[in-house]
């Protein structure tokens, strides 16, 4: 099973996925020079830059990352779908960003008595995976996630000088619930990570329940031969039915 | 091939080439069949069972397997490699192609609903488009045939858009699923009939092929037999009686004339080789797709037939129609932590929505001609890259939204017929050749006033149908020419060499054959004098064994 790993002074995502790329760095550069890298080196002071509009004043900081294009193939039009490629391009966040994510992915999955966190199903790999290709939208994915963990590494550093991976829980939930909700009276220095975060939020969702025990979890019973007619709905489901049917004023 | 003294060549392994493929074998016939695609075994290719999580992507679809990882489609999609097609400067037109052995029958959506009355002379009652050259009752026994042949689920439901099969000819639907039964009492109190879907998916065991186990999406393909496709049903059953061969990754670039203009060859490049090879040809019969072999004819000049072949008429590439397409979802509050069963069923819709408004167009109550139906999506699906609904927060909270949400949404999906119109054809760019240089095939399109108010009415109609189930739609409906799909993205392209009473104003007779070259015949969707609702495939099979069973009788008379 795939976990964090916490020593003294280090955390760190451990993939049990065997086949896993080699970890590269490949080319996060920041437009300005000016952000701190999310590997976690030393904060730059003018990650709080403000910035100025015309009417007023917006707080906040983003991170305007410049990425270097995935240069990788796809898998082409006719991979073989009994054995699909297990691993179709080079995996491309770090082992500091992993750790990021599996932090994030297990703050939104966290293990639920017998069901697993997302990062007990490896999630984080498929987040790499999904960042890491090559095609348009995932390409776009990959900017807002890559955005998202830089914001909240620069937000850590702002509020508890620290990474965000070296918060304590509760410092990092404080965080988290500032950027969590969409609510009506969000600050506006965190409509952007708002967004950002619920973009990774869906994704680490849909790799958690793509998982054989986060399926499990959501109650999909399908994808089992069914030997003779198909049973349709059961008699409980039946009776919802008609209750709904009842209070909507429907009739078969 | 001498060793195998074949009477008639078929280009193309879909629907239309392997029906007509094994109706003329059947009939003693010895013919060759040139694919230009790859060779394809569903039975070993077919990923029956397999989750998204073992495909890259959670199976999301891209450039490379646009409706996702396990589409059946090879080598295809909205883009070929080495084949491309241009558009015109205002056009935008979607053209989806196979390249494997079956075509895109591996990958249809099966729903096999039968042409009516209505729309066969749909231009003697309204006025617009073509009428075919024959009536609903010329057809009706060959729908039978071809119902009891490939395999149909379904019922007789008396409803007027939906002409009756003969007694035992069709299989057992599957039972409706909650969310369908949902949407059919929501439609009811609007004075609208549902109705259980055809498909072409066994309920019953056929042939070599098994009965349908309610599983695995029909579109990865299906190694079972169970939905039908040519490469598990009429392709090996051809092959059995040993009068069909087949020859795959070849691309036929041009149908040749001899000095007096008659046609009595086809040249096609061996992909693997990359070389052109002619073959003598007694019968061809185009089957490569409406546009495809369309581009073909086109491609075809010679002194004789300046235009191209079989276009006295000009009328090759012209007449071009889709089906219309849009929908509308919502959340349905009603069906949240509904109890939970397996909803797979055949993976398609069991319910549906046929055209209701026969009545009321003949009342002159509408302001758009022609009809629509409505698909259903719903229901508890397999997880996959998408999660749905507006999910906030984190932990045990999310994830309860998540489930409460799952199997809650529920959309429409209107498919409605367009008429042709002088703006939505193709032609040859000659400026653009694919890989083997052959020029690559051009389109316009243009939506016209009558697909957009039928979109409009369908909007309307899906939003009163889902706030009868007790949707809140806060959003103001989009605009039709905003909400209209592009033209080709629902895949049934059809009429660019349309059949007619005569040699004026359309391609080929009512059998399929050119009027020019009577040893050519077009059988796919090209020969649709028109293109009603409800979805090409079974017509376009009907169509091919009675028009081949016509041309079988031709050969044995020696009359071509």
């Amino acid at each position: 099973m795939a976990k964090l790993i916490k020593t003294e002074d280090q955390i760190k995502y451990q993939s049990t996925i065997t086949r896993r790329e080699s970890l590269k760095w490949l080319g996060i550069l920041s437009a300005s020079a000016l952000l701190p890298s999310i590997i976690g080196c030393e904060v730059s002071e003018q990650a709080t830059n403000v910035v100025s509009t015309t009417d007023n004043i917006v707080k906040g900081h983003w991170p305007e990352l410049q990425l270097t294009p995935i240069s990788a193939k796809g898998y082409g039009k006719d991979p073989s779908m009994i054995i699909p490629p297990k691993s179709p391009w080079p995996k491309t966040l770090t082992a500091e960003q992993l750790t990021l994510v599996a932090i994030l992915a297990d703050i939104l999955v966290p293990r639920d008595g017998d069901v697993p966190s997302a990062t007990e199903v490896n999630v984080p790999d498929v987040v790499d995976e999904w960042v890491s290709s090559p095609y348009q939208r995932q390409q776009r994915d990959r900017l807002t996630i890559l955005s998202a963990l830089a914001w909240l590494d620069e937000e850590a550093k702002l509020r508890f000088s620290s990474s965000f991976v070296k918060l304590s829980s509760q410092d990092q939930i404080k965080i988290i619930n500032d950027i969590a909700y969409q609510k009506n009276n969000l600050a506006p220095e965190f409509e952007q990570i708002n967004k950002a975060f619920s973009r990774l939020r869906k994704l680490v969702l849909a790799a958690f329940f793509c998982s054989p025990e986060g399926t499990k979890d959501l109650g999909y019973m399908g994808n089992v031969a069914i030997a003779g007619d198909y049973p349709g709905p059961t008699d409980e489901a039946m009776l919802h039915l008609n209750q709904v049917l009842n209070e909507l004023g429907l009739a078969l | 091939m001498k060793d195998f003294d074949y009477e008639v060549v078929v280009v193309g392994s879909g629907a239309g080439g392997a029906m007509a493929a094994y109706t003329l074998t059947k009939a003693g016939h010895k013919v060759l069949m040139l694919e230009a695609g790859r060779d394809y075994d569903p039975k070993t290719e077919t990923p029956m069972f397999k989750t998204n999580a073992q495909a890259p992507l959670m199976g999301a679809g891209n450039v490379d397997k646009d409706f996702g990882f396990y589409d059946a489609t090879v080598d295809g999609g909205w883009t070929v490699p080495n084949e491309p097609y241009t558009t015109g400067d205002t056009s935008d037109f979607l053209w989806w192609r196979a390249r494997m052995l079956g075509g895109r029958t591996n990958h249809w959506g099966r729903y096999s609903l039968r042409f009516s009355e209505h729309d066969f002379k749909g231009k003697t009652r309204d006025g617009l488009g073509a009428d075919w050259p024959f009536e609903y009752g010329e057809l009706a026994p060959w729908y039978d045939k071809t119902e009891a042949l490939v395999g149909i689920c379904g019922t007789n439901t008396g409803l007027d858009d939906m002409p009756d099969s003969s007694e035992g000819i069709l299989q057992p639907p599957p039972k409706a699923r909650v969310p369908e039964l949902l949407v059919a009492a929501a439609a009811k109190k609007l004075g609208i009939p549902s109705a259980p879907m055809h498909r072409a998916v066994l309920t019953r065991p056929k042939d070599d092929r098994q009965a349908c186990f309610y599983a695995t999406p029909c579109g990865h393909g299906c190694s079972i037999g169970a939905a039908f496709q040519t490469t598990t049903s009429l392709l090996p059953m051809a092959k059995a009686t040993g009068n069909l061969r087949v020859i795959t990754d070849a691309m036929v670039r041009s149908v040749d004339v001899d000095t007096n203009g008659k046609v009595n060859a086809l040249t096609y490049v061996d992909k693997k080789t990359d070389t052109n090879i002619q073959l003598s040809a007694k019968v061809i019969i185009l089957a490569a797709s409406a546009c495809e072999s369309a581009r073909l004819l086109l491609n075809s000049k010679s002194e004789h037939h300046p235009h191209g072949l079989a276009n006295s008429s000009l009328q090759v590439g012209k007449n071009l129609m889709d089906s219309t397409g849009t929908g509308l979802g919502a959340h349905i509050p009603a069906l949240e932590n509904r109890p939970i069963y397996n909803e797979d069923g055949h993976t398609a819709n069991h319910l549906f929505i046929p055209w209701w408004g026969h009545k009321q167009h003949a009342k002159g109550e509408l302001d758009f001609p022609r009809g629509y139906h409505f698909e259903i999506s719903s229901g508890f699906r397999a997880p996959g890259s998408g999660v749905s609904g507006n999910l906030q927060g984190y932990g045990k909270e999310l994830k309860e939204q998540a489930k409460q949400y799952y199997g809650a949404g529920v959309y429409l999906s209107l498919r409605g017929e367009m008429l042709p119109n002088k703006n939505c054809y193709m032609e040859i760019d000659e400026e653009v050749k694919d890989k083997w240089g052959i020029p690559v095939a051009k389109f316009h399109w243009q939506w016209a006033d009558h697909e957009l108010k039928q979109v409009e009415h369908g909007l309307k109609t899906a939003k009163a149908i889902l706030e009868n189930m007790g949707a809140t739609i806060t959003q103001p409906l989009p605009s039709a020419e905003k909400a209209i799909l592009k033209g080709g993205q629902i895949i049934h392209e059809v009429g660019s060499t349309r059949m007619g009473a005569s040699a004026k104003d359309s391609v080929t007779n009512q059998y399929g054959q050119a009027w020019d070259c009577k040893n050519v015949f077009v059988m796919d969707a090209g020969v649709f004098a028109s293109n009603p609702h409800k979805n090409c495939t079974l017509t376009i099979m009907t169509l091919a064994m009675r028009n081949s069973t016509w041309l079988a009788t031709q050969l044995s008379k020696g009359g071509l």
